[in-house]
């Protein structure tokens, strides 16, 4: 292959006011981010509601939790995007509609509706992990609890989350290392995130592969630089002998 | 303080495991329940608790009946303390934090009062200088002395032992009775599902002898160990009691 590369790219102007072509890239990490990040609190929190709702007692809830796993886990995330993109606000209220699609700017609506939709999608997945982490301690220690007189939801809040917190950490990461790199859906609905803004560059330069490097490498050091961070509450928060007993 | 009258369980509607059990203990008394693995003498005193439900009759604890479903089972919880046998500290925590977390929580007590009280029944079972270790630093002996303090700290009327020794290294066990006979000593009334004929003979004021979920003895200690009435028992005290298990 013949290819002569030009990484000054980046800085050549765009042509709009004084913006070179690093500045989408970083605009588009921004959106990333934020829109990464949002889903994220969605998905840690309904994901870790759905999690305590599949080990409940009660049937109902514990039944009402798996219709919501397997639907949202089933369905691919692409698909998913666009019913929340293109056919949810149609169901809206009218005014609520209208508003949406007329008054809202369009990557602000773009960017309600990826939020949404990664944010129950992953937590589909976190709910799994937070069940599953529930389930690996021993009986024992909510009996315990119990025993002490501890109502059921200070009986989760205070023993049993914490400790499963602390065993689904490494699952955990990857699950919210799969958000920042799901988000690149968002480029679909015009979203102007990082892959967007590769694209958009790669056509507007015809440098595609420079541009495609570079987002290579952002969400490479990005989510490198996120497990880093997982790492380091994992040990801050580690406790002793809490794993070895997760299989008892 | 705690009455079973006509007390039946199953599990899965045809293991009988405990079968038309009739039994009181009284305030201050120290009952030892004893019997083969498989008796049903820890589904006993767990239904005590209802950490077990019972099919049939009824379990008083200081008038208040509490296999009734409009009795508020964790009023009685609050009351009853409980010991396992795999002690159930709370891995996460601190040794402090485990003792003062029902107090704070359910008995509404301020951190400071629950720490207070934490560090004098920590001291009452030796064990001050450990208060900010993980259960998991601590041994097997020292988690158990912990567990008791955590069920003491709830200030219970009564407390349930659920073979609180059979967990432990043998150089262990003599700590955990020693608090356990300090405990007798106090006053406080207590039920015991154990192995140790030893804390039987010297600690308890009456002896339960369960066999296939059936009570054969209520008794003495000394009638017990001297002259049992049950073949089953005869047979029960011939294997603990001998040096080899021959």
């Amino acid at each position: 292959m013949n290819y002569n590369w030009d990484w000054s790219v980046f800085f050549k102007s765009t042509g709009i006011g004084s913006e070179i072509y690093l500045d989408w890239f970083i605009a588009g990490l921004g959106w990333t981010i934020a829109l990464s990040l949002s889903a994220w609190v969605i998905a840690l929190l309904l994901g870790t509601v759905l999690g305590v709702m599949r080990t409940l007692p009660g049937r109902f809830a514990a039944r009402a939790a798996t219709v919501y796993v397997e639907l949202f886990r089933n369905v691919p995330l692409l698909v998913q995007l666009f019913i929340w993109y293109f056919i949810v606000p149609d169901w809206l209220p009218e005014k609520i509609e209208l508003w949406f699609k007329q008054d809202l700017h369009p990557a602000t609506s773009a960017f309600i509706s990826v939020t949404v939709c990664l944010g129950l999608f992953t937590a589909a997945r976190v709910c799994e992990q937070v069940r599953t982490g529930i389930q690996a301690l021993p009986r024992g220690q909510s009996m315990a609890a119990y025993a002490l007189g501890l109502r059921l939801p200070q009986v989760y809040r205070k023993v049993l989350l914490p400790q499963a917190f602390r065993i689904i950490i490494p699952p955990l990461t990857s699950e919210f290392l799969n958000v920042f790199k799901n988000s690149s859906v968002a480029s679909l609905i015009g979203l102007m995130e990082l892959l967007a803004q590769t694209k958009q560059t790669a056509e507007f330069t015809a440098n595609l592969f420079e541009a495609f490097t570079l987002a290579t490498v952002i969400y490479f050091v990005l989510n490198m630089g996120l497990m880093l961070v997982m790492r380091t509450v994992e040990k801050r928060v580690r406790v002793p002998g809490l794993i070895a007993l997760g299989g008892k | 303080m705690i009455r079973f009258s006509n007390v039946d369980k199953w599990y899965d509607r045809e293991h009988h495991v405990l079968k038309n059990i009739n039994l009181k203990v009284n305030v201050g008394e120290v009952v030892v329940v004893c019997g083969p693995s498989g008796s049903g003498k820890s589904t006993l005193i767990r239904t005590i608790n209802q950490l077990e439900p019972v099919e049939r009759g009824e379990i008083w604890v200081d008038e208040v009946q509490v296999n009734n479903p409009r009795t508020n089972i964790n009023r009685i919880r609050e009351e009853v303390g409980f010991v396992f046998q795999h002690f159930n500290l709370y891995p996460h925590l601190s040794v402090l934090d485990n003792i003062t977390l029902a107090p704070i929580k359910v008995k509404k007590l301020a951190p400071a009062v629950a720490r207070e009280r934490a560090l004098e029944l920590l001291n009452r079972v030796g064990l001050a200088h450990k208060r900010d270790a993980y259960p998991a630093n601590l041994s097997g002996g020292q988690q158990q002395r912990v567990a008791i303090a955590r069920g003491l700290a709830m200030q219970p009327k009564v407390m349930l032992f659920d073979e609180p020794t059979s967990a432990l290294d043998p150089e262990m066990i003599g700590e955990v009775l020693q608090v356990m006979q300090d405990l007798a000593k106090s006053g406080m009334t207590m039920m015991v599902v154990t192995h140790e004929m030893g804390f039987a003979r010297e600690v308890a004021d009456r002896v339960i002898f369960l066999d296939h979920g059936e009570i054969l003895e209520d008794t003495q200690p000394e009638w017990f160990f001297t002259r049992p009435q049950h073949e089953r028992s005869r047979q029960f005290l011939r294997q603990v009691l001998a040096p080899m298990h021959g």
